[in-house]
Order: structure tokens, then C-alpha cells, then sequence
């Protein structure tokens, strides 16, 4: 969205956009519980090692923790817009 | 007891820089709107800062302490468990926080509270909700100062009231001077230390217990539990449940963290402050809790050799680091403390003060100047501390359950509160009230009898008769005016 978009913005456009990007936010974390649920329970019969340890404490920590990062890099830079909050003090 | 001073010196001059920048902000504000500078910053925060607050009030010295203490016993389903609360940032600000920014410059608010009056058009459901924080934020803080004490105690050799008084007073004298701002910018502080602190413990634990191999080795040959997501009994279904609930999803609504959304400058940079925060939370999480792990090359006996899980990273800090270093050690766990009792107390004073008095009197029509604003504010949230500071004095026991007892209660009365009434029309007073009371009750009478569903925690109990109370009210009562509903739910 170009900047002269986000300034015109009228007040129901600015709630109904954030109010999209809660609903994005809130279904990132239902894909994250299901990541969550099948890189540890669901990997926790795999007899595969890496660095000593097993491969669902290695998906289901720092996995988990990765996706994590990639879904808020997804939300915040792809799916999520500027708006002009309406305040004088804000600079974007 | 003879101290460790070369563990005390690091930790003086961190507090006096504490207090060094606090007195820098006070400075630098003076002049501007004294409300909104003490209670939001003047809604001046950037990314990283947004971030780094957001992350250093949410990470309590329990995540420092407790936590790893518990993966030393359970093992790798302990970070498994842990890890869910890197959905903490990038849901609350996700969520709540552009909403609850174009709500405070629209009804200039300042507090949580004074969105939730403006939307329920309720000033006994301000009230409730005030006293709500007061009281909770007042047993998190005194968990926050009891364990921050009790590691001083333990690590440098001083007794127990020495480092309550250190770092105890400091905090409350920062956070009583700079106000929020300060409370940011201290915690941005406290955050880096933190990560600095997991740093130097790994690599001190690594090197006492003759390298990662060596641990990992012998773990999988004399600990074979801890490499088993329900640790042979010890970790529990129920435990990964309710935590995905307290720590993980229900964190959203805990108004310490949904009062960040009203303090940040622009929405760039509350999406940098996601992704940050989001890094950040990680990474401190699994760092301290495998750390717990690996403290078994630093310690061979169980927990309950060295006293309870508490004492786990107490004593891997004295065993295994030199002891000139142990001072910057315990500044991590201890940042993770203080950070939390500021951003709380700033919270709690802004309950009594914005949300309860100047309330009172602008209704009343009573004068109050800006001098007098500024005595009070800063005197309410010394004397908050100050309650706080001597309740600690006589420490209770069971710091951890205190904290979650805390983080419950919260998330029972804010959860739907927020959630629905900030993005439910139908939402109403009614619904509201029954369910910010009644669940509130309900879960502190689950707590009070040690009532069970299913051996689930009380949360579930809270969370679910507030949702069921919260509907009742809205469709029994009746709805809100169309000129609030226009303010929250605008229509083409």
C-alpha cells in the first residue's frame, strides 16, 4: 500500500484492515500449534539423532522457534500494512 | 555470612545506571504532558525498544531461575513445553496492537482501563478492573522481588534483606522517577543483559563439565529420561495443555503487554517489534532452559540434592563460574526481576491514579493540577513498591505457584474482556462485568480449594466460566450505544 493509500484511509478501513490482521495473527497460531504438536509428539518415535539430541526436542524447541520467526517475518513485512495511526506524533 | 563483593560491585554500578538513565528521562521529559509521558511515554517508543520491553516485562525471573531449574530435572520436554511462549509477541502486538493504538489517539487514552470504560461505557467495570491489576500485579511483584532476593542470597554470600534493599529500592526509585519511559529504556537494558547472562553461563557451563560432548554423553547413559517428551511420568499431557493456555495464548490479554500497543510511535515499528521480540523471547527461552539441562555436567546429584530446583542455576553460577564473574552472572536473572516490577508497578499506579482518582475528579469537576499530578504519580508508584518492598520482607513460600496464581487470575479477567469487546459488537456491559467478576471469583475459589478438572490447571476453569459468562451477559443485556459502537466498530 502506497503512503497517499494509508493517509486517505478512512477510520472503518483502518479497523476493518486491523482487524484482518488479527484474524492473519490468530490463524498463524493455529498452524504454529499444529507444527508445534506434530515436530514433537509427532517425531518422538524417530530413532534419529542430531548434535546427541533427538530429533523431536531439536524440531519441537529451536523448530519451533524458527517458524515462529518466519511466521511474524511473514505477518509483519507481508500481510501486515502501515496505517496512520491518527496521531500528530506518528511519523509513518 | 561474608559476601562476595567482587560479585556486588557489578551489580551496584548496574543499578546506579538504572537509576542514572531513569533520572535522564525525567529530565529530558519535563515539559511534556505529565500523564502521558509518565504512564506511555508520550507514545514515543520505536521497534526495538517496543520489543525489548515487551519481552523483559513478560520474561520474569522465574524464566531465569524456576524454569531452567525445571528442565535440569525433566529434561528436553521442559524447552519443549517453554518454547510456546515464543507466540507472546507476535500475538499480543499481532492482535491487539494496532487496535488498541487507533483507540487511545481516538479517545486519548492512556491505560488499558481507560479503553475498557471508554468501550463498556462502565465506570464500576473500570474500577474492577483497576483493583483487578492491583491486586494481582501486587503478588507477581512480590514473587518477582522474593526470588530476585533469594538468588542474591544464594550466589553472592549477603544475606537475603541486602539484596532486597539493593535491588528492591532501586527499581522502585527508577520506575518512581523516569515513569514508562524510563521503565522502556531500562528494560531495553535489562533484555540485552539477560542475553549477555545466558551467553556467559553456557559457555562457563560448558567449560566446568569438560564440553558439550562429555554432557551429552553421559546424560544419555545416566539420564535417559530427560531425552522423552512426558519424561517417564514427569511431564505430564495436562502440564503442555494448560501451559499452551497461561503462558502461551491467555498472555495476550495480560495488560502489561496489551498497555505496550498504546506506547509505540508508528506501525513500522510495531512490526519491527514483532519480529524482534519474537527472536529475542526464543532465544532467551531455550538458551536458559538447555542451559538447565546441561547444568548436569556442573552438578551430579538430583534437584533435590541442592534443595529444589531453585537452587539448580543458583549453584551451577557459584560451581562453575570464576568468582570475579559471578556478579555479571546474576545481573541476567536479576534484570529479568527488576524488568518485570517496573513495567508492572507503572501499570498498577496508573490504575490508582489515571483510572481511579483523575477520574474521580474530573467527574467531580475537582481541579487538579499538574504539579499535584506529578507528586502524586510518582508517590503512589513509590508507595505501591514500597507495599510490595515489605510484604517481601517476610518472603512467603511457594514464589512460582504465587506467579502463576497471578498470571491466571489476570488473563481470566482480561482474556474475553479485550478480546471480545474490542473486536465483538455484541459485546455489552453486562457480558463484561459477569465475566471479569464472576470468572475472577470462580478461579480464585479453584485456587483457594485446589478444585480440579481433569488435574488441569485452575485457567482452564477461570477462562472457561468467563467465556460462558461473558455470552450469557451479552445476549441477556442489552447493547451498547450506537455512538461507542461507531468509535470501535467505525462503518463506512
Amino acid at each position: 500500500m502506497k503512503q497517499n493509500d494509508r493517509a486517505s484511509m478512512n477510520d472503518a478501513q483502518k479497523f476493518s484492515l486491523v482487524r484482518r490482521e488479527a484474524i492473519y495473527t490468530g490463524l498463524a497460531l493455529v498452524g504454529l500449534i499444529i507444527f508445534w504438536l506434530i515436530a514433537g509428539f509427532g517425531t518422538a518415535g524417530v530413532d534419529v539423532k542430531i548434535f546427541h539430541l533427538p530429533l523431536w526436542a531439536v524440531l519441537g524447541s529451536v523448530g519451533v522457534w524458527l517458524v515462529a520467526i518466519l511466521i511474524s517475518a511473514v505477518l509483519s513485512r507481508v500481510l501486515f500494512k502501515d496505517v496512520d495511526l491518527g496521531g500528530e506524533d506518528d511519523g509513518r | 555470612m561474608e559476601g562476595n563483593l567482587s560479585a556486588l560491585l557489578p551489580l551496584i554500578f548496574f543499578m546506579a545506571v538504572m537509576v542514572g538513565i531513569s533520572i535522564f528521562v525525567r529530565h529530558k521529559q519535563a515539559g511534556k504532558n505529565f500523564v502521558s509521558s509518565y504512564f506511555v511515554g508520550n507514545r514515543e517508543l520505536g521497534g526495538f525498544v517496543l520489543a525489548m520491553t515487551t519481552v523483559a516485562t513478560y520474561s520474569s525471573v522465574s524464566s531465569f531461575v524456576g524454569g531452567p531449574g525445571m528442565a535440569f530435572q525433566v529434561g528436553f520436554g521442559w524447552i519443549y513445553m517453554a518454547v510456546v511462549q515464543v507466540t507472546a509477541i507476535f500475538l499480543v502486538l499481532g492482535i491487539f496492537g494496532k487496535r488498541v493504538a487507533l483507540l487511545a489517539r481516538k479517545l486519548n487514552a492512556v491505560t488499558v482501563v481507560d479503553i475498557i470504560r471508554a468501550r463498556f461505557q462502565s465506570d464500576f467495570l473500570a474500577a474492577v478492573a483497576a483493583f483487578v491489576i492491583v491486586l494481582f500485579f501486587c503478588g507477581t511483584m512480590t514473587a518477582q522481588f522474593v526470588g530476585g532476593a533469594k538468588l542474591f542470597a544464594a550466589v553472592t554470600g549477603y544475606s537475603y534483606e541486602a539484596g532486597l534493599i539493593l535491588f528492591g529500592l532501586t527499581v522502585v526509585i527508577y520506575t518512581s522517577i523516569g515513569g514508562f519511559r524510563a521503565v522502556a529504556l531500562t528494560d531495553t537494558c535489562c533484555a540485552l543483559i539477560m542475553m549477555v547472562g545466558i551467553v556467559l553461563l553456557l559457555h562457563y557451563v560448558l567449560e566446568a563439565g569438560g564440553g558439550y560432548e562429555n554432557i551429552m554423553t553421559r546424560l544419555e547413559t545416566n539420564n535417559p529420561e530427560l531425552f522423552e517428551p512426558f519424561s517417564f511420568g514427569n511431564m505430564p499431557w495436562t502440564i503442555y495443555f494448560t501451559q499452551w493456555l497461561l503462558v502461551g495464548i491467555c498472555t495476550i490479554a495480560l495488560p502489561q503487554s496489551v498497555v505496550r500497543g498504546i506506547s509505540y510511535k508508528n506501525t513500522a515499528g510495531l512490526h519491527q517489534a514483532m519480529l524482534i521480540g519474537t527472536v529475542v523471547v526464543g532465544f532467551m527461552n531455550i538458551g536458559i532452559n538447555f542451559t538447565g539441562i546441561l547444568a548436569h555436567g556442573v552438578l551430579t546429584g538430583t534437584a533435590a540434592d541442592y534443595g529444589g530446583v531453585d537452587n539448580i542455576i543458583p549453584t551451577t553460577i557459584v560451581k562453575a563460574m570464576p568468582p570475579s564473574l559471578v556478579g555479571l552472572a546474576i545481573i541476567g536473572p536479576l534484570a529479568a526481576s527488576i524488568s518485570t516490577i517496573s513495567g508492572l508497578l507503572i501499570v498498577a499506579s496508573s490504575a490508582i491514579v489515571k483510572d481511579v482518582y483523575l477520574h474521580w475528579a474530573d467527574k467531580n469537576q475537582h481541579v487538579v493540577t499538574p504539579a499535584r499530578v506529578k507528586v502524586l504519580s510518582m508517590a503512589t508508584t513509590a508507595l505501591i513498591g514500597a507495599a510490595v518492598f515489605v510484604i517481601a520482607l517476610t518472603p512467603p513460600s511457594l514464589i512460582w505457584l504465587i506467579n502463576m496464581f497471578a498470571f491466571g487470575g489476570l488473563e481470566t479477567a482480561f482474556f474475553w474482556t479485550l478480546l471480545l469487546g474490542l473486536f465483538w459488537r455484541r459485546a455489552n456491559k453486562l457480558g463484561a462485568m459477569l465475566s471479569m467478576t464472576g470468572g475472577t471469583i470462580v478461579y480464585c475459589a479453584a485456587q483457594a480449594t485446589g478444585f480440579k478438572i481433569l488435574n488441569l490447571h485452575q485457567i482452564t476453569i477461570g477462562i472457561t466460566v468467563s467465556l460462558i459468562l461473558f455470552l450469557i451477559g451479552s445476549y441477556l443485556g442489552k447493547r451498547e450505544d450506537d455512538a461507542t459502537l461507531e468509535i470501535f466498530f467505525p462503518k463506512d
